[in-house]
């Protein structure tokens, strides 16, 4: 197959293509497990393998994929015709920023394959814990087990030739209550990177069983609690929440194909302008933001990103400065020329598609707030004189620039004058981006930090849901509108 | 082609009843064409022919499922995929209720929202009407972004309990045009949604985008101040309010685990304004619909709300089985919701900038990014965004910069409607992810609702 490609893409080359690369999934396989109130609601496996095919002509991308595989030469015109039409309505030539050619693997690190596990050990697992849920107060307890295993070949025309093996485990579990007024309320935990694997071990018995005792204390005072105030209050914001606030509003608005206008017709584009690079303070100078796909176990690494290039760790916001962003092979040479300087020194390796049916687009890798130097969550509220803990995401909405944005919560904790005093329900937030990291008051140290996995990002047409990280301390904010 | 299908479906339940596996068969095709445009230039270029069988096992009360993307060549693939599954159900646990396997009554076949002329598109036709639909509109600045995303969809299924079929295909195209500012940042949209190919008229988009431009290029933009507006939403606002109450309103097995702001005894009661009806109308063939459900049940139109009373919530098979209700036909992909107009005669945007008005109207065309923060109380939070415009009382137009609004849909659904537009138009929200699946409603092309509250306003883009 891999000589089969080869000889395909010296073809296209031959044909008059810039540029061509073949993504081969010999396997993607998953499983998906879902118990709710102890019935074993999903049980399902999948399996899929295919091709695709990306090529460049005359500054035009075309790409074509399919999961027969018995016509190779076929999909390999169908990506070059497309990319013919496409050079039709060319504004910016693409051009590909300098790489290495490598030949190179990756293996995502595990101790002990989900899918050698069988199928019984892991509904077990569920069913332990379902009953572990299963609580005065409860009315709905869900336990999920999410794995993946992928098998990816890169080739392209520049001489790469890379071989990844990828596996992810997501495991969650959450429950829901109703209060007195008959609303719904819930508290859920998944784990954060512990170790340095992420295989079945990632499962552990133990850690899920006395979280399962938390969430169920946690969610029965939140069905006792009053409503969140409505005013402005310090927020404490756990990495429980504060993972979504810097995946929504520093991922998300700093990916160069946003800021370019690629996503405007759907998702959005970004405040941030290629003027922004060095100048803006997107934060308070406690605020250091990095790009980092070299985190030794998570989903945001992963070796080689889409376009051949190796994992790195680039610093996005350094002391509150805007200084880089998540980025591929065309969009830095673009930004470059059309901004008449150098702000990207290659590409960041950030390229990755979802599948082998799905170009690559710029995705988050591990996007990290480096810990910082105010001590504990305890050291954090002990300093705090009027604010809220928060934690727990149940809604986000953001503007379509990423400028601003509204959070809602699963639990608050209300603090005075350095204590906690009670909790309260229907928690939320909001606030203006680049003011809100300008409050930026306090950041925990490492024993607040920890590495959340997303495994839902959604981004592109056709869509693409990726799996990716996230590593927060406890983050405080100040004069932040509460309760609306 | 169909016989194909259909004939390798036998094949998989012969096979299956040979080994004694009480199974059901899915079979889901499509053959997808994406043009997407940004910064004036077509930035992806794609196409995927992808066929996907998701095959089911049952043993009594368990339930284990399988879905492989393959190829009609590949049947011994698919035959690995039933034994797979036959040994999943072993180890699976059995639910608390008993899951119903369908039965088809007989075979069914429905090809009358197919049409091949719209599934055979060229290339060059999908960039010739983006051509047209923006001709003369572009400049250095002013640049173009959207999609133009069209395909066919086939969808075929069997079961071990009978021999008969059930085979839908569909074709289905989805447009939007965006032109934005590419440094004032304003951004304006016109959509279009086709089930045939003589739906496509590149020119009406033009005509749209044309309007909103005038505004938006001439008059300088403005934070508006906070507080209670009177509201006019266009479709795609109207759509994706109607969209989330599907989730979060009628669905039976959402308010059996609490995740619904109507309860049981609400049934028969009135919930909504009585300018409110809507229905879920599988004749309606620009909802893409299904006329029987994937468990063989006939699909008629069926009213949901009446002059606001909500009359009953709607349940798929699984939910009906769980919660010991009857099913309504509803274990479908996607329903087809029609929300009726109302009796105000306002069909474009300039008929809504001309008509009178006693007090501001804030046109909202569309909504970005809409979540539920308390499902409980239907309360909702999204961004305006793509040409929203200030209709001032003394007849002048300003342009807003976006605004949020978080607001019940029981309030915003409820007795502040003010009117609704007598003419209704498609609305299609086809997702992009995972399996093909053309989803389209029909709205009301304006509803105007008094007095809601804007809780954000924005000083830039
Ligand atoms: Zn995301």
């Amino acid at each position: 197959m891999r000589k089969k490609l080869q000889e395909q893409i010296e073809r296209l080359k031959k044909a008059g293509a810039t540029y061509v690369d073949a993504r081969w999934y010999p396997v993607e396989e998953s499983n998906y497990l879902m118990m709710w109130n102890g019935n074993l609601k999903n049980a399902t496996s999948s399996r899929e393998s295919g091709v695709g095919i990306r090529a460049l002509y005359k500054g035009a991308w075309g790409f074509s994929a399919s999961s027969d595989v018995s016509n190779i030469g076929a999909l390999f015109n169908k990506a070059f015709d497309n990319a013919r039409v496409a050079a039709q309505r060319v504004t910016f030539p693409v051009r590909l920023a300098e790489k290495e050619a490598v030949q190179g693997s990756f293996s995502s690190p595990n101790r002990i394959d989900p899918f050698a596990v069988s199928l019984s050990d892991k509904i077990s697992f569920l069913k332990d814990l379902d009953e572990k849920l299963n609580k005065p107060g409860v009315t709905q307890r869900v336990s999920e087990l999410i794995f993946m295993r992928k098998q990816i070949v890169y080739i392209d025309s520049e001489g790469s030739e890379i071989e990844k093996k990828i596996i992810e485990v997501f495991p969650s579990i959450q429950v829901m209550g109703v209060d007195s007024q008959g609303e719904s309320h819930s508290r859920k935990f998944s784990p954060a990177l512990m170790g340095e694997t992420r295989g079945w071990e990632t499962v552990n018995q133990q850690l899920f069983s006395e979280n399962a005792e938390r969430i169920v204390r946690e969610m029965n005072e939140v069905l006792v609690a009053d409503d969140c105030p409505k005013e402005d209050r310090s927020v404490i914001l756990l990495p429980g929440i504060m993972y979504l606030q810097t995946h929504e509003t520093i991922g998300h608005a700093l990916e160069l194909d946003r800021i370019l206008g690629y996503e405007l017709g759907f998702a959005g584009g970004s405040f941030v302008t290629l003027n922004d690079f060095g100048n803006l303070q997107y934060g308070s100078t406690k605020l250091t933001a990095r790009a980092d796909a070299t985190l030794p176990n998570s989903p945001g690494s992963f070796g080689y990103d889409d376009d051949g290039v190796p994992a790195q760790d680039n610093l996005l916001i350094d002391k509150g400065i805007l200084v880089g962003a998540i980025t591929g092979r065309q969009m830095v040479e673009e930004a470059n020329a059309r901004s008449h300087k150098q702000i990207f020194n290659g590409s960041g390796g950030a390229n990755r598609a979802t599948a082998f049916y799905r170009v690559p687009i710029e995705r988050m890798t591990n996007i990290n707030i480096d810990p910082g130097n105010d001590g504990s969550l305890e050291d954090i509220v002990k300093n705090t004189e009027k604010g809220i803990i928060l934690d727990g995401d149940k809604s986000w909405s953001i503007g379509s620039n990423r400028e601003q944005f509204h959070f809602a919560t699963d639990i608050g904790w209300l603090v005075e004058n350095g204590q906690i005093t009670r909790v309260v329900k229907n928690s939320t937030y909001k606030g203006e981006t680049v003011k809100f990291y300008n409050s930026l008051s306090a950041v925990g140290d490492q024993s607040t930090w920890e590495v959340r996995y997303v495994d839902n990002c959604g981004k592109g047409q056709p869509n693409q849901i990726m799996q990716l990280g996230h590593g927060i301390p406890v983050c405080r904010f100040d004069n932040v509108r509460i309760g609306e | 082609m169909k016989d194909q299908i259909l004939q390798a479906l036998r094949d998989l339940r012969d096979y299956a009843l040979k080994k004694n596996i009480e199974a059901t068969f899915f079979y889901h095709e499509e053959d997808s064409y994406l043009m997407r445009f940004a910064n004036s230039a077509i930035s992806l270029n794609t196409n995927e022919h992808l066929i996907r069988l998701e095959i089911t096992a049952y043993d009594d009360r368990r339930r284990a499922s399988y879905e492989l993307i393959t190829d009609l060549k590949n049947l011994d693939e698919m035959k690995q995929g039933v034994d797979i599954t036959a040994e999943m159900v072993k180890h699976a646990m059995p639910l608390s209720y008993q899951p119903t396997v369908p039965t088809f009554k007989d075979s069914f076949v429905d090809e009358n929202g197919f049409d091949s002329s719209l599934a055979s598109l060229s290339n060059e036709e999908r960039l010739e009407y983006f051509n047209k639909a923006v001709a003369g509109l572009e400049t250095d600045d002013i640049k173009l972004s959207g999609i133009f995303s069209c395909g066919a969809n086939t969808i075929a299924q069997i079961n071990t309990r009978s021999e008969h079929t059930q085979y839908f295909k569909t074709s289905d195209a989805q447009i939007s045009i965006v032109l934005s500012h590419s440094t004032l940042k304003w951004e304006v949209i016109a959509e279009q949604s086709a089930q045939k190919k003589s739906g496509l008229n590149p020119t009406a988009l033009h005509r749209d985008l044309s309007y909103l431009m005038e505004r938006y290029q001439n008059d300088a933009p403005q934070q508006i101040p906070l507080g209670k507006y009177d509201i006019v939403f266009g479709p795609a606002a109207s759509g994706d309010l109607l969209s989330i109450m599907n989730w979060i309103g009628f669905s039976g097995g959402s308010m059996k685990r609490g995740f619904s702001f109507i309860s049981e005894e609400q049934v028969g009661t009135k919930v909504f304004s009585d300018k409110f009806n809507l229905t879920d109308d599988p004749t309606c063939l620009d909802t893409f619909p299904f006329q029987r459900d994937l468990m063989g049940m006939p699909r008629n139109s069926y009213t949901i709300f009446e002059n606001g009373v909500f009359k009953c919530f709607t349940w798929s098979q699984d939910d009906a089985d769980e919660y010991g209700a009857q099913p309504t036909g509803h274990t479908v992909m996607h329903k087809s919701l029609v929300l009726s107009g109302g009796d105000t005669e306002v069909t474009t945007l300039e008929e809504l900038v001309a008509m009178p008005r006693e007090n501001d109207i804030l046109y909202i065309p569309f909504l970005h990014y809409m979540n539920l923060v308390n499902p409980s109380k239907g309360l909702v939070t999204a961004s305006s965004r793509f040409g929203a415009l200030l209709l001032k009382k003394d007849g002048s137009v300003v342009v807003p910069y976006n605004v949020r609004v978080t607001q019940s849909v029981l309030d915003i659904f409820g007795d502040k409607v003010a009117w609704m537009s007598k003419s209704q138009t498609i609305n299609n929200t086809s997702q992009s992810y995972g399996a093909r699946n053309p989803t389209a409603l029909i709205v009301p092309i304006f509803i105007q609702v008094n007095d809601l509250e804007i809780s954000h306003s924005n000083s830039s883009y």
